[in-house]
């Protein structure tokens, strides 16, 4: 479904991606996981053409994806609805006047009539749990409802490949456990789920693959999740996990500590 | 999970324009690229300090309007020729580019001047225009932002109004990247026909305003509990090094020629 072949970019000659190659398929779910600034952000802009490989190629479902391809309206209409990006700050992707309009935005353009339109807000108000929010405005809820009305909003216009954006970022640990399993749910009804994060026990739960992106932005290991989950040696070289001296509180134990998850 | 989300949509999108989406998305790019790179640029070890740069770049200003005489305008012109030719080719275009114009459309509108027979202002308030654009352009793409407000501080200005300047830089660039995000997404949201293009627009705007009501309120906050009176004092740190003299040396030789050639 996607392929990334030798693909680079840079940000005014600083490189934030070289020669990633990486192969995703129809249904499954990856895990991105780095340091900040490793790259994995940029690539998901890649990956929603929202910018363009300096080097390499980028094919979606066959069809190589250009900065000359996405002039085509209607191609990149489409390439748009059949990949869904939730960003990082829902901040940013809401601005209609309130939740119900902001969810009915992607189906209204799809060309459905109101009574489609209603079903599908309705259901999505329902999947995520938000009715009761049907008429507040976006700007007005709390950071884990925006997320939701966020995840909403991309799942109205039912794309095939879902990719967010440090999901788990500023959501409570309840809303964190409610969206892993909303994760979870989404890969078994089909769904490819392409997510970047820190959070290792995220990847466990939701992953089937993991890929690694190392500090000079390639990507030094792409293996089953819980395969790369165990490989401590490749996580604190990665910084993603550390040893430190650690107290346990009360017992006046001390040692040394590998926190893998 | 809803019936309709377990199938892939059978969807063909209808021809729409939203080329303004991408225009947008290019400006904003192009306008925080350029803040960025200026922010960045520290121009060098050797490099004249900024306090001299906006003085010089003032004077010129002054000298340019107040003079009659074409040999002074070409004195200045090739002055900043030559400053422009110490600068990669990207910046001398994009100066350039800018000064002609601006020059250009001056020179439209004191066009019918000619017919009614005043052919010097055709010539000498185009050329008053570019000279001057060109020494703005070439003070803004060799001295950082910060370094323009900071060097404000010789000038007595005071403090707070630096300040001001410093934090509404700050507010361009991070209220510039919130609507570069809101426009993407806009764009990524956009898989059709979009009948409301304006309303989303004035979405965003609205958006923009109650966020950056936010970040005030926040920094007003913060500034609160950081202990802020109302007073700010600016550092200046200053030593006069060879490029500053000689810089203040051709900028002196241009008063003795304004005063000569009047």
């Amino acid at each position: 479904m996607i392929e990334l072949n030798d693909v680079s970019y840079s940000y005014e000659g600083i490189p934030a991606l070289k020669h990633i190659g990486l192969r995703i398929e129809k249904g499954e779910s990856v895990a991105l996981m780095g340091v900040n600034g490793s790259g994995k952000s940029t690539l998901l802009k890649l990956l929603n053409g929202i910018i363009f490989p300096d080097g390499g190629e980028y094919r979606f479902a066959g069809e190589s994806i250009t900065r000359k391809k996405m002039q085509d309206p209607v191609f990149s209409k489409r390439f748009h609805q059949r990949i869904g990006f939730v960003f990082q700050n829902s901040d940013t992707q809401l601005f209609c006047s309130d939740v119900y309009d902001e969810i009915a935005f992607g189906p209204r353009q799809m060309g459905m009539d109101e009574s489609e339109v209603e079903k599908r807000v309705e259901d999505c108000l329902a999947l995520l749990n938000i009715r009761d929010f049907r008429h507040r405005q976006p700007y007005h809820l709390s950071g884990g409802e925006k997320k939701k009305v966020a995840i909403a909003c991309v799942l109205a216009l039912n794309p095939e490949v879902l990719v967010f954006d440090e999901p788990l970022n500023g959501l409570d640990p309840r809303t964190q456990r409610w969206f892993v399993s909303f994760l979870i749910q989404l890969h078994e009804s089909g769904k490819t789920l392409i997510s970047s994060t820190h959070d290792l026990e995220m990847v466990q739960e939701i992953a089937g693959r993991a890929v690694l992106f190392d500090e000079n932005h390639t990507i030094s290991a792409d293996k089953p999740a819980q395969e790369l989950l165990e490989d401590t040696e490749l996580l604190k070289k990665a910084n993603l996990i550390d040893e430190y001296y650690h107290r346990h509180p009360g017992s006046g134990h001390q040692h040394f500590h590998i926190h893998p998850f | 999970m809803p019936e309709w989300l377990l199938k892939d949509e059978n969807y063909q999108p209808l021809p729409d324009r939203d080329t303004f989406i991408d225009k947008s998305i290019l400006s904003l790019l192009r306008i925080l690229s350029r803040i960025r790179a200026q922010s960045g640029y520290t121009g060098g070890k050797y490099s004249v300090h900024a306090p001299w740069k906006v003085a010089g770049t003032f004077l010129l200003i002054v000298l340019l309007s107040l003079s009659r005489n074409l040999w002074f305008l070409a004195a200045v012109g090739a002055y900043l020729l030559a400053a422009l030719s110490m600068m990669p080719a990207e910046r001398i275009l994009r100066i350039l580019k800018t000064g002609l114009v601006i020059a250009f459309f001056s020179f439209l509108v004191l066009l019918p001047s000619f017919f009614m027979g005043n052919r010097y202002s055709l010539v000498m308030i185009p050329l008053k225009t570019l000279a001057t654009v060109t020494a703005v352009g070439i003070l803004s793409h060799t001295t950082g932002w910060h370094c323009v407000t900071g060097a404000l501080k010789s000038f007595f200005i005071p403090d707070i109004f630096i300040f001001v300047l410093d934090i509404t830089i700050k507010y361009i660039v991070l209220l510039g990247e919130l609507s570069l995000d809101l426009f993407y997404s806009l764009k990524l949201r956009s898989v059709g026909k979009n009948t409301g293009k304006y309303s989303s627009l004035s979405g965003i705007a609205g958006t923009l305003f109650l966020r950056s009501k936010e970040m005030a309120e926040d920094m007003y906050s913060a500034m609160e509990c950081r202990g802020f009176t109302g007073s700010y004092r600016v550092r200046r740190r200053f030593r006069f090094t060879a490029a500053d003299f000689l810089y203040v040396m051709v900028h002196a030789a241009f008063i003795a020629i304004f005063v000569y050639l009047g």
